[in-house]
């Protein structure tokens, strides 16, 4: 039997379970990316809508299966692509496909907009100055690596493979000791900047609170890792003790997302159906929104239609470019 | 600002967005749920909350500018001002807000609802007014 097999067969099941949750990671007014009145999940066509994705989505890992068995002997490299794609792009033609049922089927949403008055609520809380004390981290390993340049050896590991052995090395210089520390807090500094984007940038309501809070979580952790990565040089542990954390802290994240959503407080934003292309792209030139409501999983994405949503995403990309220099090669 | 300071606009209203902008904030602050001193929001929040573009609610906000209620600071939004008592209206003008109120209570007549309840409304509509 191929190793790689039981691997894929796991990935394939992984993907489709991953698949078979993508209804239901969104907020309640929204069923397959169309705006729904409350109940309809519960009603015929809410039911079998859902039951038709469910029973493409087993077909899709069933063909995966299939398809991997069939290549197991003749080509083994190509089962763990096998395994992702096919559940995975059956999986979201099937989405799509009762996106479009769901939207001849459920009553158009209304036009009716609703402003607050009260200008309060543009006010950034007192809490985000939060997002300042995990600066202490990278500056307190920079002061480290400073303290200590004379015990970091003149080569030393910069990566390691699967097997937790190093695999790729520098020579010791200034950029490649305090490259990482650099990056880390550069990331610190552009999360703050798009925190603050996001928070300007969309309408109201809790779930802008909810983002603002979990970037600030985000920012705590990165300050964390890279801080801990950035004094590996003089230090040198094993990097597999970042692993609990990379694996704790996503799936923290993730399960405090799917609590924020099933909170039935959690207001949908209003956008209109047809401004939505995927169930995840929004273009909407007549919305002077940046930022808006995703209509899969949780936060925001831009609205495309926007120039200013360019421009601040130019300017992150760019911003990453550059962070992404200040790494050891 | 109480928290019931809201206002609402249908997009999909044959009544121009401006104008259901003007309309809605006007009887907050004939109402007093608006007093003298309030800040409104900023032309682009509130375009931005109502989702409709700048320009719209730029244009509610200069009408309202224009009738004494609101003072324009650029780029720091709209703050309400205390507006003398106008004269009365000119007997063309009464004729007008006659030919509309005639038209809205038919409306409400043809939609069902009794006279005795137009004219409840009516009275509870100009009491909160006089508050």
């Amino acid at each position: 039997m191929n190793n790689d097999l039981p691997f894929s067969l796991l990935m394939a099941a992984f993907v489709g379970a991953l698949m078979l949750l993508l209804p239901h990671i969104s907020p309640r007014r929204y069923f397959f990316a169309i705006t729904v009145p409350p109940g309809f999940h519960s009603s015929d066509a809410g039911r079998t809508s859902l039951h038709r994705y469910y029973a493409a989505v087993v077909g899709s890992v069933v063909a995966a299966v299939l398809a991997m068995l069939a290549l197991a002997q003749e080509a083994p490299a190509l089962l763990p692509v096998v395994a992702a794609a096919v559940p995975g792009f059956l999986g979201m033609l099937a989405f799509l496909w009762e996106r479009n049922r769901v939207a001849k089927v459920a009553p158009p949403p209304g036009a009716v907009r609703e402003a607050d008055l009260s200008p309060d609520d543009d006010r950034l809380p007192r809490w985000i100055a939060l997002v300042l004390p995990p600066f202490a981290f990278p500056l307190a390993a920079a002061a480290y690596l400073r303290a200590h340049w004379n015990d970091i050896p003149a080569r030393f590991p910069i990566h390691w493979d699967i097997h937790n052995h190093a695999d790729r090395f520098a020579a010791k210089s200034t950029q490649a000791v305090f490259g990482p520390v650099l990056f880390g807090g550069g990331m610190m500094l552009i999360m703050i900047l798009l925190t603050l984007a996001m928070f300007y940038g969309s309408r109201r309501g809790r779930q802008r609170t909810a983002i603002v809070k979990m970037m600030v979580a985000t920012i705590y952790f990165l300050a964390l890792l890279f801080s801990g990565i950035g004094i590996m040089p003089a230090v040198q542990f094993s990097p597999s003790v970042f692993l609990i954390p990379a694996i704790v802290f996503p799936v923290l994240l993730v399960a405090w997302v799917v609590k924020v959503l099933r909170d039935p407080k959690m207001p949908a934003e209003t956008t209109p159906d047809q401004c939505w292309y995927l169930g995840s792209i929004y273009v909407n030139s007549q919305d002077p929104a940046i930022f808006v409501q995703k209509r899969i999983g949780f936060g925001y994405t831009i609205n495309m239609g926007n120039r200013l949503a360019w421009l601040i995403m130019g300017g992150f990309a760019a911003a990453m470019a550059g962070l992404v220099f200040t790494l050891p090669r | 600002m109480p928290p019931s300071a809201k206002i609402q606009i249908d997009l999909s209203s044959q009544v121009p967005a401006y104008r259901q902008i003007v309309d809605a904030i006007r009887v907050l602050l004939v109402e007093s749920t608006l007093p003298p001193g309030s800040d409104l929001p900023s032309v682009r929040r509130l375009a931005m909350e109502l989702g409709v573009h700048f320009n719209t609610v730029g244009e509610a906000y200069r009408a309202l500018a224009e009738e004494g209620w609101l003072d324009l600071h650029h780029g720091r939004g709209a703050k309400v001002i205390a507006r003398g008592s106008p004269g009365l209206a000119s007997p063309e003008r009464l004729q007008e807000f006659r030919v509309q109120l005639r038209s809205l209570v038919a409306q409400m007549r043809a939609a069902g609802v009794p006279a005795a309840r137009i004219a409840a409304e009516l009275r509870a509509a100009t009491e909160g007014l006089s508050q």
